[in-house]
Order: C-alpha cells, then sequence, then structure tokens
C-alpha cells in the first residue's frame, strides 16, 4: 500500500486550490457576506420569519450547502478536466497508484475545500447573526457528506466532458437551478401541493435540508430521511467514480 | 516504498499481446523478453506501434490479449508493483500546469512513495543533472522544448526506477546535450538501470542498444543485436586503388574479388577481414604501393530501411494514437 503516494497527490490536490485562495477561497466567504448585509441588516426586517426564524438565520444553512456545493464540484471538476486537457493524468495514472486511491485523493482534494467553505460560512453566520448550532456532530458530518457528493460529481463531469463548454453546460441547466430550487431561500412548506412534491424529487433539498436541521434544529422533512438521502447519494456518486476510474473511462486507451 | 523483483525473473517479459483500436490492429502478437540490466532499443516508423507498446507497460493502454510483467509483476493483475519499478518519460509532454519544475519533480518522487526529505535532495539532483536548476521556479510551459524533453526524462527518473522507458528522449535536444544525456544514460545503465528506448535517430540507438527491436504494422519483425543485425542484412565493399598494375596470382583462393589493372573490390560480409588479407598480399608484393582505400559499411539505418521499406525520417505522419 502506498500510502505516502496517496497523501502526496491529496497534498498535491490541496495545494493546487490553496495557492490561489484569493480565486478559491475567498470569493464564496464574501458572497456569504453580502447576503449577510443584505438579508439580515437591509431587506432582511422587511420579510416575515419562516419555520419561525429571521429570513437571514433561516437561509443561511442552504447558502452555506451552496457554497460546499459549488466549491467541492469547482475543485474536482477543473483539477481533473485540466489534468485530461494537458494529460498529466497520463502521468498520476503511470504512477504506483491504485484507482482508489487515485480517485479518493481527488475527491479529498474537494472535500477539503468544500469543508473549509462550509465552516467558514457557519462560523461567519454563528457570529454574525447568532445562528443556533444544535447538532454540531451531525453537522460535521452532512458537510463532509455533502462534499464528497459534489466532488465526486465533478470528477464525473470532468470525465464526461470533451470542452470547458460541457463543464458549464453542467454547472449551469444542472446544478444551479437544482440547487436555487432546492429550499435554499424557502421552506418547500410554503409552495403548493404540486411544488411541494416537485421538490421533494430534488436531491438537493436533502442536503439543504439536512444541514438545516442540523444547525437550526428544525427540517422541512425527517431528518432520518434526509439523512438517508445524503448518505445514499453520497456512496453512488463516490462508487460511480470508483467504477469509472476502474475501467478506465475516457482514460485509458 | 521501492521496486521489489521477483527473483529470476526478467526486467521485461511480454507475450502475445494484441491490441486493436476500433478496426486498426496495433499491436499483433508481441512477444519479447528483456533481460534485468539491458540497454534495449525500439524502433519503427511512426505508427508501427512502439509507444502503443510502450504505454501498455505502464498501464495507460488496455491490451486485449497477452500478458506484459515487470519484473514478475502482471501489469494487469500487479498494477502497481509492476509501476512501482517503471520511470517513464513520454513521447509528449504531460505536466501539469500548475506547479513549478521543482514542485513537479518533488511530488514525482511523492507519487513514488518516497519521503520529503528525499523527494528535495532528488529534485535538486535532477535538477543540477539536467541543467534545469535556473527554471526551477518555473512552470513548464515557460520552457524551450529542449528543456521540456529534460524535464519528462529528470521527472522519470526521481524514483530511481529499475527499469527505465524512455520515448524519444532526445527529440528537441541540441547535439552536445544529446550526448551528455547518452554519457549519462550509459551510467545508469552500468550501474543497474534496465533501459528501454524508442529513438528516431538510429544513431543514437545504434551507439546506445545492446539490443533493438524493429517493429512495424504491430509486429516484431527482426530483433538483435545491432552489429550482428548489420552483419546479416547489409553487403559491405571495400575498394582498394593501387599505383601500377598488378598481377591476379597474388590473389588465388580469395574468391569474390574484381580485379581490375589499378584496382581490387570485394563485397560481401566481414568486408574488414577480407581487406587486411587483400592488403597483406598486395604487400608481399614489393614494388606495390597503394593509393587509396574506399570501405563502405553498413548500418542500422540500411537495416532498416531493407526491413520497413521507408526510412525512418522518412515516415508518414502519425496515424494511430
Amino acid at each position: 500500500m502506498n500510502s505516502l503516494g496517496f497523501k502526496t497527490l491529496i497534498a498535491r490536490e490541496y495545494y493546487r486550490f490553496a495557492r490561489l485562495s484569493r480565486q478559491t477561497i475567498a470569493p464564496p466567504i464574501i458572497t456569504n457576506l453580502l447576503y449577510i448585509f443584505i438579508f439580515g441588516f437591509s431587506l432582511g426586517s422587511r420579510i416575515r420569519e419562516v419555520n419561525g426564524f429571521p429570513y437571514i438565520v433561516f437561509i443561511l444553512p442552504g447558502l452555506a450547502a451552496m457554497g460546499i456545493i459549488t466549491n467541492a464540484y469547482a475543485n474536482t471538476s477543473t483539477s481533473l478536466f485540466m489534468a485530461r486537457m494537458d494529460r498529466s493524468i497520463e502521468n498520476i495514472l503511470a504512477s504506483p497508484l491504485s484507482a482508489f486511491q487515485i480517485v479518493t485523493a481527488f475527491v479529498m482534494g474537494g472535500v477539503i475545500r468544500g469543508v473549509i467553505i462550509g465552516w467558514i460560512s457557519l462560523l461567519i453566520s454563528l457570529f454574525a447573526v447568532n445562528m443556533p448550532l444544535h447538532h454540531l456532530l451531525w453537522a460535521f458530518l452532512i458537510v463532509l457528506l455533502i462534499s464528497i457528493i459534489f466532488s465526486s460529481l465533478g470528477i464525473i463531469s470532468a470525465l464526461w466532458s470533451e470542452s470547458w463548454d460541457h463543464i458549464a453546460t453542467f454547472t449551469n441547466f444542472f446544478m444551479t437551478p437544482f440547487i436555487y430550487l432546492g429550499g435554499v431561500f424557502y421552506s418547500i412548506q410554503m409552495l403548493p401541493p404540486f411544488w411541494h412534491k416537485v421538490s421533494l424529487a430534488n436531491p438537493i433539498f436533502y442536503l439543504v435540508d439536512s444541514l438545516r436541521w442540523a444547525t437550526l434544529g428544525h427540517g422541512d422533512v425527517s431528518f432520518v430521511i434526509s439523512m438517508s438521502v445524503v448518505a445514499g447519494m453520497a456512496c453512488l456518486a463516490f462508487g460511480v467514480c470508483l467504477w469509472l476510474f476502474k475501467m478506465g473511462y475516457k482514460l485509458v486507451l | 516504498m521501492g521496486c521489489y523483483k521477483k527473483s529470476k525473473m526478467n526486467a521485461l517479459e511480454i507475450q502475445s499481446v494484441k491490441k486493436y483500436y476500433s478496426n486498426l490492429q496495433a499491436l499483433a502478437g508481441i512477444d519479447l523478453q528483456i533481460h534485468e540490466g539491458e540497454f534495449f532499443g525500439l524502433l519503427g516508423p511512426n505508427g508501427a506501434g512502439k509507444t502503443t507498446l510502450i504505454n501498455s507497460i505502464v498501464g495507460l493502454v488496455k491490451p486485449q490479449s497477452g500478458s506484459i510483467q515487470v519484473f514478475g509483476h502482471d501489469v494487469r493483475t500487479h498494477p502497481v508493483e509492476a509501476r512501482q519499478c517503471v520511470g517513464f518519460s513520454p513521447q509528449e509532454v504531460n505536466v501539469d500546469r500548475f506547479f513549478n519544475l521543482r514542485k513537479t519533480l518533488e511530488f514525482q518522487a511523492g507519487f513514488y512513495g518516497y519521503s520529503k526529505t528525499f523527494a528535495k535532495e532528488r529534485a535538486q539532483e535532477m535538477l543540477e543533472q539536467f541543467k534545469l536548476t535556473e527554471k526551477a521556479k518555473s512552470p513548464f510551459y515557460k520552457l524551450s522544448g529542449g528543456m521540456q524533453k529534460r524535464l519528462l526524462i529528470a521527472r522519470a527518473l526521481m524514483s530511481k526506477p529499475k527499469l527505465l522507458i524512455l520515448d524519444e528522449p532526445s527529440a528537441g535536444i541540441d547535439v552536445a546535450q544529446r550526448q551528455e544525456l547518452w554519457e549519462y544514460l550509459r551510467g545508469l545503465n552500468r550501474d543497474g538501470t534496465t533501459i528501454i528506448l524508442t529513438t528516431h535517430y538510429i544513431d543514437e540507438a545504434e551507439a546506445l542498444c545492446e539490443r533493438v527491436a524493429i517493429i512495424n504494422h504491430g509486429r516484431i519483425i527482426e530483433m538483435g543485436k545491432p552489429k550482428a543485425l548489420i552483419e546479416k542484412y547489409c553487403e559491405e565493399s571495400v575498394e582498394i586503388g593501387l599505383i601500377g598494375p598488378i598481377g591476379p596470382i597474388l590473389f588465388e583462393n580469395l574468391p569474390g574479388l574484381i580485379i581490375k589493372e589499378n584496382s581490387i573490390s570485394a563485397k560481401g560480409p566481414k568486408i574488414g577481414k577480407i581487406t587486411g588479407e587483400i592488403l597483406k598480399r598486395v604487400f608481399q608484393n614489393n614494388n606495390q604501393q597503394v593509393l587509396d582505400i574506399q570501405v563502405k559499411h553498413g548500418s542500422l539505418e540500411e537495416v532498416f530501411i531493407k526491413l520497413t521499406g521507408q526510412p525512418i525520417d522518412q515516415t508518414p505522419p502519425l496515424s494511430s494514437p
């Protein structure tokens, strides 16, 4: 077991985004601060409470989830797609690392970035607007699982894509609509029955709802259901990545 | 974590390897054994299957049938153990754009399980060896073509591999640096590294390799020591010009000579031995003086042309991956 090789690949993935922190870490933090300013101190007083919470407090767990999703996805999709384009992935594939180690290391890169963004967002929320944090350990686990899901989806997207346009297509036409319709800015209890049911078919809703439960102590659906969906998605997405790497999809001729 | 060699195993053992790209047969049943410590050359026109074969060894190509073993480790069933023994410098640049040269080299040692301390020392050693120290903080895309090629070789050597595979290592490198590279590779080979080389420079293969295989249309069409192949396929000749006429009587028992009034010529293998015999008899004739001697030796290039039907530097462009 080449554990040092595995650690080196994780370090490479971390180093890749850490040295560009102004592009990778700062923007989502600034975005969250702007949301807090706009909905907390400016418009917030004009919007009624949602599920018993001030509007800004209600949306903050969703905003943290959104930051985790976009950053975990961006990290792996960019890193692997670039590596495919400049063929540096061939050097990694020719190294004494197993498919499991390579996939896990790439996912870990996205997870580290997602967890950093997620927890900075949550900590800002805790201190800026006194957002409650009811279930700390569950919050840790959910942040981790959301990061794993979207790091894995980033890998799948990077393998499937043949151009940057494909990567953007996945982001713009699938991820963004699902995120915005996933209950980040509203409770699905507020929706008409038909759209309520449609929202329940949106997997991102369960990610947002589970993190909201872990922080605010209140979710739109049972925590068991949302947690099961999150854990199931993480296993499925990672499993698909591993399977694609093992069969050398678009990597090995 | 180093390369574990199974005892009494060849450095490379390839059996009946076949690879198709849809309808194109890239490898048509390759059998090849390379002994530990050998310096081996793979020659062939573009699209002959050299790179496909090399990529099969390092796991970038999956052959449909056959087996490949590196120091006894099957690349399909034990890929990690097999790749641990191999350092690979590809034909085309495949370096990460994000990192500078030093970091690229350090990461490479890390991928092979070496500590940070070793990686730093080895990276410095390789940067100095390949005259890249001044560019250590630059990304690879700011290097010249020759420097990029040297970086690829340096990277392949970071893990001190037992089997070094170099796909066109001299392409883009100037003559002086090529000579230095040759010396360095000879040294590595003397120290026990098995080296496989593909090259478009036939003189390079002739100068460095103990054995060469010539590949065409996915098959090994000939294999052996360069000198033996030259003797087998090339007709050497000698023409000795004389001052004054010489009598044929002197050359009895030396068949095949063409004796003219002022010259003697001969063709065939082992021309050096025949030349010596002719000169011995000429000098036995006291008044005889030699005007000039023109010897035409065979070359590996001539062997290549005879076997593939095309000169190596005028081969068609790449037609297969």
